[in-house]
């Protein structure tokens, strides 16, 4: 800035204030100010905050980045933005290998949220929990902060000296006595740059341990073809979908875009209702929303698919599931255009009879490709475990996981990695593996740096850095480039991948991928697999060998996955969409084993299997088969920050090499009750018209009849804000509870505070038993309602909740004085109290991941959600600026953005061609307790459950 | 007529209490006790302003927790024995010699307390005044359609008429102790508040107009105050609550129980401060029998409340079955047996007039209207229109503080009261020792 006392300044801030130009500019910007004529107190003091308010502002630019090159890659972006603009940069993030197309919104110099990509085929513009999160990990304040050993305060050239003395010790040894380990993924660059690792240091041994990438898919197609292939699925052409194990719609690569194209061809008016047929375990949110489910032991599922291929093929067996035939009939309907998907966690064999049922009925929905990721299993992590075992490993590198958390109990690896003299693990934040190693490297979160992915169908996708690194911090690719001795600085190392495929019009095309984030046309091309007629599908049983003894399933966890998001508030929070459990697991089990146990929710059961032992609290849960235990990972954590540490049980205890997703167990219930923190009771809906079922996709509800009011109905303005949830395409995946989260600045509360019933989520989702005996489910979620005749309004003595001239249902943080009566008068009980201050605390929000245009709210003032309004105004401001209207659409919440099914409907009721108002014209529509007669503005479309009554 | 010569021994025993040089030992432990018990209330309310209501053990839904339910609950005390206060100045009745002036303490140090509540309960306590309706430079009025701003004016008028009618009984006495003070330091205190009463005829005829008059202030207001605290819960959407009957409810089961405060604070006044002549059996029989009616009223309103969530719609049902069967029933079964089968024991005569009936019968009312209260505030929330909502709510220690310490600033300003000001009426005791010498 120019000094203070330079006359011509002013004078040039005078003449500037003549300019016709800046006054038309001036009129149209604030016509309220230039048309209120000779300024009153009042406006001169607004002007004057204003004034203020801009001076300050922009001294808050953040001065703690060091900008050496713009954030940015594509150079069309506009350099001098206004501060405070939003930027949005299209990356990827990876979970388990396959990457999921995202958009990061970056503001003042932080990036605040994570979108869907609406180009990335796994997204198509939704994100799930996982992705969502990352914000918080992100931001995490307790990131490692510095490299080096334990305790000491490096710098950015302490790292890059360490790194370099490894890369000099190993070039030493041509790479002998050394190993790297490191999750398998589908990364094109990882994978060249291990390469270039082995090309330049060829004896170096390079492992891979992810606890949730199996090998089991891959041996199935072994077993039917001979060879590995991944299996990318069409559910818009798929006439009916048998999901066997695992989740089709929470689990696996393509979960968003499965679900997605389920409920897409659920709307097709066109074509008929797809059929969804499971059969699992427990309750998954493919199988709860499925037209009809199987509860079995994961033991009798292999052989029951067997029992329906026998059907298919004409065989008669005599022992097999009443069932089996019946879902045989309906895969011979279906023909070509049925589907069986299979859980990871089913053993190989499984996966290979649903290669026979495919090749029986030719399903064209289903395209085997080339396995995008190898490295699956536990080979790998046994084999470095002898390595180490016999001192042979002199120099381990850990690039990300945590082996010493979920590595397979007979492995003890924890054991063994302390043996190794010299090791070095690239991580975000402090856990057990790092806790081992002897030293330690502060990681890049991916939204911090460059590299590629491939989606499910092989679609690559690129990541680049949504906000500057604050700290000194390396990537995976870094690491390995600089010990390939690599520049690997920046975004090199993904040039290199490319450039050779790219020769002609490499620049234009790199600049184009990473402003799309996604490569066009990139996706695998299918696989040509002949059969191996030496595999006869069919040996073997149809029926389940009765078993002695409990069986044990261990699945991934909806909320915290395998461990890794142990230290995200926002998903320990988050509840699990079947049981609603929140801060921590939980051995789920069939309600009659649970009577035969003498078990309650919370009793602590023993579990015990080859001699590994944990204790944990039941979780009787309609819909589990019985006989069997279903228990979640990723929890029981000791090194996960002041969030994670210690929240649940840690079920890798029992996890090994040999069955790493099901074994044998003996049961029996041990003495004391543990503290279980459910955020719903009752899962019936009571007879009550709650979550409406309707037989087919045309069906009419009647409109409720309108009922007197004391009150003079809402005049009905322009624009009218409405949102409808469609639930028929609600899969209950919590998706848009994170958006809401990360969104709005919603606090998490902690454990203590979730278990006095204090949750603050904007928007639940309510899970609802649907009337069948296979203990099926619905979900409903449940924002504000935003009633015209609200309820809340009246009762609030300070007129802290209002309405708004555009029909929303307004929150005044600042009028609030907590009476808490509002939250009583609300009959859908969506407000929520600060009873404690969101700012303070171990679970607080970390500045950095909140979103700016959110207020924060203190204690003692109710809140709730208030349909984005922030997002509303933005919208509102631009068309006002352009002088246009707003277009459908233009305007989202985030729960609608972040929805992979698209269940949820934000627009302008005013304007009859807008998607709401025409879904509110469906005759599914319906508004939730309208016989209250509070007008909500959210209202729902029934759920399309053919042989319902209405 | 000097007053000295006009107190007779009666009227000289209680003013003399109140003139006493010395406290007495139990007097002071009582003190002692109940400013212990201040003490925790002050913690208690200073953990809330510092910490936030979170403190407590309420949530969603159970937005209000003990809050509240001592709210309901003391205004239920300073309503039902101001009620009675007023009655008895209406219709000069004998009874008001006796009872008359601790009824009308009992009230007002009640509503003190219960005053406290819709401060303390906010989330943002410190902010209270907005529901006055001041011109604030925001240019908003409070929400007059809140049964919260009704409250606010019905509470306020409360206390001020509750005040007045005590006060206004009180002027005479003030200017008997004004006369009789031992020190001129206390004489100017009570000549200050007996407001320059001279015991003229013309003095004696304006007060027993402005006692009337504030005595039928009173009639009213008790309908309203407790209906306006119904009202909080009767007008919101909760099933369990959304029930015209709930005023009603509140009026009769707050009217037993102010009656029963009064009988028991006579049978404890009366042993205590030996006042069996002034407070006889004759007043001893008509409380109990006035407690024992009110009592069969409130069962009468009990077994309406069953009967009418009978016949209601199936949601309010469930709330009702669950209230009464769910995990808070206990509160509700003891509310129906405190309130109604204890005070049967007043049928007996020798209960009425002997000490531990009364003391009994005050005690089970009170807990009674204090269980009823939190078996409509916490069991009629368990269910609410949508099944998925549930929770539970267990109060803390905290909270709890905030009942005991209630308790105890009761208490002491109970003591301070029969220790500084006379405990009956000596103009009434004069008159009646009058007309008993005629």
């Amino acid at each position: 800035m120019a000094p203070e006392d330079d006359p011509s300044r002013l004078e040039r801030l005078e003449r500037l204030a003549d300019d016709p130009a800046l006054r038309r500019r001036i009129r149209d910007c604030f016509p309220d100010v230039v048309a209120a004529g000779p300024l009153d107190r009042r406006t001169l003091l607004q002007l004057a905050a204003a004034t203020l308010a801009i001076g300050g502002l922009s001294g808050c630019d953040d001065d703690r980045v060091v900008r050496e090159a713009p954030l940015l890659s594509h150079p069309e972006l506009p350099p001098g933005r206004a501060g405070g603009e939003a930027v949005r940069i299209a990356t990827t993030l990876d979970l388990d290998g396959y990457g999921l197309g995202v958009v990061a919104t970056h503001r003042d110099g932080r990036a605040i949220r994570i979108d869907g990509n609406r180009r990335h085929p796994a997204s198509l513009g939704a994100a799930d929990v996982f992705a969502q999160a990352e914000i918080l990990a992100l931001h995490d304040p307790e990131r490692w902060p510095a490299p080096g050993r334990p305790g000491s305060t490096g710098s950015r050239t302490a790292g890059e000296r360490q790194l370099d003395a490894w890369r000099d010790a190993l070039r030493g040894t041509r790479g002998g006595g050394a190993a790297v380990l490191l999750p398998p993924s589908a990364s094109p660059t990882l994978a060249r740059l291990l390469a270039a690792l082995a090309a330049a240091l060829p004896e170096i041994r390079v492992h891979h341990w992810s606890p949730l990438a199996g090998d089991d898919a891959a041996k199935g197609a072994e077993l039917a073809f001979g060879r590995a292939a991944d299996l990318v699925f069409d559910l818009r052409e798929a006439d009916l979908v048998l999901s066997v194990g695992g989740d089709l719609f929470a689990r696996g690569p393509g979960r968003l875009r499965h679900a997605a194209d389920w409920a897409a061809r659920r709307r097709d008016g066109s074509r008929p209702l797809p059929r969804l047929l499971a059969v699992e375990t427990g309750p998954s949110l493919a199988g709860l929303r499925a037209d009809e489910r199987l509860a079995l032991p994961p033991r009798a599922i292999g052989p029951f698919l067997r029992a329906v291929l026998a059907d298919l093929a004409g065989e008669r067996r005599a022992d097999p599931h009443p069932a089996a035939a019946r879902f045989a009939d309906d895969l011979r309907r279906a023909g070509t255009g049925a589907v069986v998907a299979v859980g990871a966690e089913q053993p190989a064999e499984t996966h290979a009879l649903a290669h026979a049922i495919h090749r029986r009925l030719g399903s064209v929905a289903v395209r085997p490709i080339a396995p995008l990721r190898p490295g699956g299993g536990s080979a790998s992590i046994l084999a470095l475990g002898e390595e180490i075992a016999a001192g042979r490993v002199r120099r381990l590198l850990i690039l990300g996981g945590n082996p010493a958390y979920d590595a397979p109990a007979d492995l003890g690896f924890a054991g063994l990695l302390a043996r190794v003299p010299e090791s070095l693990h690239l991580g975000l934040t402090p856990n057990e593996t790092a806790g081992l190693c002897r030293a330690r490297l502060p990681a890049a979160h991916p939204l911090e740096s460059f590299g590629d992915s491939r989606a499910y169908d092989g679609t690559a996708s690129f990541r680049q850095p949504a906000q500057h690194r604050l700290k000194p911090c390396w990537s995976a690719e870094e690491v390995l480039a600089r010990l390939a001795g690599e520049a690997g600085e920046g975004r090199s190392a993904l040039a290199e991948t490319w450039r050779p495929l790219w020769a002609e019009g490499f620049d234009t095309r790199i600049e184009a991928a990473l402003e799309a984030g996604v490569i066009e046309g990139s996706a695998a091309e299918p696989l040509q697999l002949t059969w191996r007629d030496s595999f006869d599908p069919l040996a073997g049983p149809t029926a389940a060998r009765p078993a002695g003894g409990f069986e044990l399933l261990l699945a991934p966890d909806p909320s915290v996955l395998d461990g890794r998001y142990a230290d995200n508030g926002w998903l320990q929070e988050l509840p699990k969409p079947v049981t609603k459990q929140v801060w921590g697991n939980a051995a789920l089990l069939g309600p009659a084993t649970a009577r035969r146990l003498g078990v309650a929710r919370g009793d602590r059961l023993l579990v015990e299997s080859a001699g590994r032992r944990i204790e944990i609290p039941a979780w009787p849960l309609a819909g589990h088969a019985e006989g069997c235990l279903t228990v979640s990972l990723g929890y029981g954590r000791t090194v996960a920050g002041r969030v994670g540490s210690g929240i649940g049980i840690d079920a890798y205890r029992l996890r090994t090499s040999q069955d790493p997703w099901i074994t044998g167990a003996a049961v029996t219930r041990a003495p004391g009750r543990a503290t279980v923190i459910s955020a719903q009771d009752r899962f019936s809906q009571e007879g009550q018209p709650i979550l409406r079922l309707v037989p087919t996709r045309e069906t009419e509800i009647p409109e409720p009849a309108p009922q007197p009011s004391l009150y003079p109905a809402w005049p009905s303005g322009a624009p009218a804000w409405g949102m409808t949830i469609d639930l028929d395409s609600c899969i209950g995946c919590n998706a848009c509870m994170v958006a809401c989260q990360s969104e709005n600045n919603v606090p998490v509360v902690g454990p203590e505070e979730a278990e006095r019933g204090r949750l603050m989520h904007w928007l639940r989702v309510d899970r609802y038993e649907v009337e069948s005996p296979d203990a099926r489910s619905g979900f409903q979620p449940v924002p504000c309602m935003h009633c015209e005749a609200a309820p809340c309004e009246v009762v609030c003595p300070v007129n802290a909740t209002v309405h708004s001239s555009e029909g929303l249902n307004d929150m005044v943080y600042s009028r609030c004085i907590g009476t808490r009566t509002c939250s009583n008068n609300c009959p859908y009980r969506v407000r929520r109290f600060n009873f404690t201050d969101p700012r303070e605390g171990p679970y607080a929000t970390p500045a950095d991941a909140l979103n700016p245009q959110v207020t924060i709210r203190g204690r003692g003032v109710m809140e709730k959600c208030t349909f984005c309004v922030q997002r509303i105004s933005e919208g509102r401001i631009a068309a006002r600026l352009e002088g246009r209207p707003i277009p459908d659409g233009e305007i989202s919440t985030a729960c609608e953005i972040a929805c992979p099914t698209r269940a949820i409907t934000f627009g302008d009721l005013s304007d009859p061609q807008s998607r709401v108002a025409a879904s509110r014209q469906e005759g599914r529509h319906y508004p939730l307790l309208g016989e209250l007669n509070t007008r909500p503005r959210t209202t729902y479309l029934a759920r399309v459950e053919p042989g319902s009554g209405s | 007529m000097t007053a000295d010569s006009a107190v007779q021994p009666g009227a000289r025993q209680v003013a003399d209490r109140a003139l006493a040089r010395g406290y007495g030992a139990a007097w002071l432990a009582a003190l002692a006790v109940s400013g212990a018990l201040i003490g925790l209330l002050v913690w208690t309310l200073g953990a809330a302003w510092i910490r936030g209501v979170g403190v407590w053990g309420v949530n969603i839904p159970f937005v209000w927790g003990f809050d509240l339910i001592n709210y309901a609950w003391w205004i239920g005390v300073a309503n039902g024995a101001s009620l009675f206060a007023a009655i008895l100045v209406l219709r000069r009745h004998d009874l008001r010699t006796a009872v008359n002036r601790f009824a009308e303490a009992t009230a007002l140090m009640a509503v003190v307390c219960a005053g406290l509540f819709p401060i303390i309960h906010l989330g943002r306590p410190w902010l209270f005044y907005w529901v006055f309706p001041y011109p604030a430079t925001t240019e908003l009025w409070p929400q007059f359609r809140s049964t919260l701003t009704w409250d606010f004016w019905a509470i306020s008028t409360h206390a001020l008429v509750t005040s007045l009618l005590w006060y206004v009984g009180l002027i005479p006495d003030l200017a008997t102790l004004r006369d009789r003070a031992p020190t001129r330091w206390r004489a100017q205190v009570y000549g200050l508040l007996a407001l320059g009463w001279r015991f003229s005829l013309r003095h004696w005829a304006y007060h027993q107009v402005a006692y009337r008059i504030v005595a039928v202030l009173v009639l009213p207001l008790i309908l309203v105050m407790q209906s306006t605290v119904a009202f909080e819960f009767a007008s919101t959407l909760v099933p369990g609550w959304h029930d015209t009957r709930l005023p009603l409810h509140f009026v009769t089961s707050g009217l037993a129980q102010g009656l029963a405060t009064v009988l028991f604070v006579a049978a404890l006044l009366r042993r205590t401060l030996r006042l069996e002549r002034i407070i006889d059996d004759a007043d001893m029989n008509l409380l109990g029998r006035l407690v024992l009616a009110a009592s069969l009223a409130a069962g009468y309103l009990f077994l309406d409340e069953a009967l009418s969530t009978w016949l209601s719609d199936p949601v309010r049902q469930r709330a009702g079955l669950e209230r009464f069967t769910g995990t808070y029933a206990p509160f509700a079964i003891l509310a129906f047996l405190l309130a109604v089968l204890v005070p049967q024991i007043l049928w007996w005569r020798a209960a009425r007039l002997g000490f531990w009936g009364p003391v009994l019968v005050g005690l089970s009312v009170n807990a009674a209207v204090w269980c009823d209260r939190f078996s409509l505030l916490i069991g009629g929330l368990q269910r609410g229109h949508l099944p998925s909502l549930g929770g539970t709510y267990a109060p803390t220690l905290t909270e709890a503080g905030l009942l005991l310490g209630t308790l105890g600033l009761f208490a002491a300003l109970m003591l301070l009261f029969a220790r500084f000001v006379p405990v009956v009426a000596l103009y009434e005791v004069r008159h009646d020792e009058h007309q008993e010498r005629t």
